[in-house]
């Protein structure tokens, strides 16, 4: 469970994706193991803040080109979540994957040089989710996509940085901890981004169904 | 200790917590607490139910994992990845280390997952190139089989096929001799019609594979 750390002989716990960083670090084509565990997550952040396929496609690929290259500058900084939560129980720092949060810090740059560099590229409107196929494991395939409308539309008139937190939420299923140190907040801030959000976006599908 | 808003905050997160370990566990209900705003937990529920998480094209997920083989093959070697050409490096067969054995039920949603997607591609075949397709959950996937995969670029394609038509060219113009008039004097003049297409296509090819016949 214990290992010593990389800056010194401070122990640090490994987290979960220890194994395969190691293993690309060593041999950089077994980095294909990490690329294939979180490509839909990366690509699902980028197309819900650039809205457009081919934009997330390409922050994707950029994104995961980046962290291959820097891997042998990544550093384990389990340590930081422990300090920041000290009621972590054993199995939660177990699951915990720094990796992750350097991987979408990553995107998260990624995705603001690409909105730099196209200004002029327009939100959609979101039409683009009702294209969205969706596998045939829902009861009701029409409620669904409506469903997927509605909280689409409802998250994308959120302001930028609760958007985001909402995304790393629910999309990709983040916790408080992990999105703080993607976004560079504390805790207690996402905590109250992802509070007034969620009150936010109630205000706006009931608005919506009345 | 904490104001409204930060008890609210707290009292939210909890919550989420909660619906994500419910998630986990397959459980059908919901974390209940009283205390809770209803606004909070109607929109937690829509937020659930709504955003999806959203898988690239498999033609997209196959060609930027060639791309990154092709890129860690450099690193490897020592060379730079910056002026790494996105479509035309250099050909070579990459097999990725994957799975050997023990096989989890990742493998079953994995195959599942292709199979919805593949439906879905065939359904509408346009689309194929550049839509994703939204899953409900979806399960991370540490490693797949292992399958080679061909790293290389259009401008070594293109030059693979200019090779294979020029050959094949080259084979049906000795097995269809002109019937021009200038080829028909060539036929006359040196007045041996006897050898077959069959025997000029063979020479044909053992002349391309460079097998000096012993014949005659």
């Amino acid at each position: 469970m214990f290992s010593k750390s990389e800056e010194g002989s401070r122990p640090a716990r490994l987290d979960r994706d220890r194994a395969l960083v190691e293993a690309a670090r060593r041999d950089p084509s077994r980095f294909d193991a990490l690329y294939r565990k979180y490509l839909a997550q990366v690509y699902s952040y980028a197309f819900y803040e650039l809205r457009d396929h081919h934009a997330a496609e390409d922050a994707t690929e950029r994104t995961f080109m980046q962290a291959l290259v820097g891997l042998p500058r990544f550093e384990e900084r389990v340590d930081a979540f422990i300090a920041s939560r000290p009621a972590l129980s054993a199995d939660d720092a177990a699951d915990i994957s720094t990796f992750r949060v350097w991987l979408f810090r990553i995107a998260r740059n990624v995705i603001a040089n690409e909105r730099r560099r196209d200004r002029r590229r327009p939100v959609s409107s979101l039409d683009e989710v009702g294209e969205v196929s969706v596998p045939g494991d829902f009861v009701d395939a029409a409620a669904t996509r409506e469903a997927v409308n509605a909280a689409w539309e409802a998250v994308a008139r959120l302001p930028e940085d609760r958007r985001r937190a909402v995304t790393l939420r629910f999309v990709d299923e983040m916790s408080t901890a992990e999105i703080a140190a993607v976004l560079g907040r504390s805790e207690g801030a996402v905590r109250v981004l992802l509070h007034r959000a969620l009150r936010s976006v109630a205000a706006d599908l009931r608005g919506r169904l009345s | 200790m904490f104001g409204g808003g930060t008890r609210d905050a707290r009292r939210t997160e909890r919550y989420l917590d909660g619906l994500a370990a419910a998630d986990e566990r397959r459980a059908v209900a919901a974390p209940a607490d009283a205390d809770l705003d209803p606004a909070v937990r109607f929109a937690a529920s829509e937020l659930r139910a709504g955003l999806t998480r959203v898988h690239p094209s498999f033609r997209f997920e196959d060609s930027l994992a060639a791309r990154l083989a092709s890129a860690a093959l450099r690193l490897k070697a020592g060379l730079p990845v910056e002026d790494l050409a996105p479509a035309d490096g250099p050909a070579t067969m990459a097999r990725f280390p994957g799975k050997s054995a023990g096989a989890t039920s990742h493998d079953a949603s994995e195959a599942a997952r292709r199979s919805a997607h593949a439906a879905s591609e065939a359904a509408t075949p346009d689309r194929a190139i550049r839509q994703p397709v939204s899953l409900r959950r979806l399960p991370e996937i540490a490693s797949r089989p292992s399958r080679p995969l061909i790293v290389g670029g259009v401008g070594v394609g293109v030059a693979s096929a200019a090779l294979s038509l020029g050959a094949v060219y080259v084979a049906w113009r000795h097995s269809h001799p002109a019937s021009g008039r200038m080829g028909r004097a060539v036929k006359a003049a040196h007045g041996r019609g006897a050898s077959s297409a069959h025997n000029r296509r063979t020479g044909v090819i053992n002349g391309i594979l460079g097998v000096v016949s012993n014949a005659g």
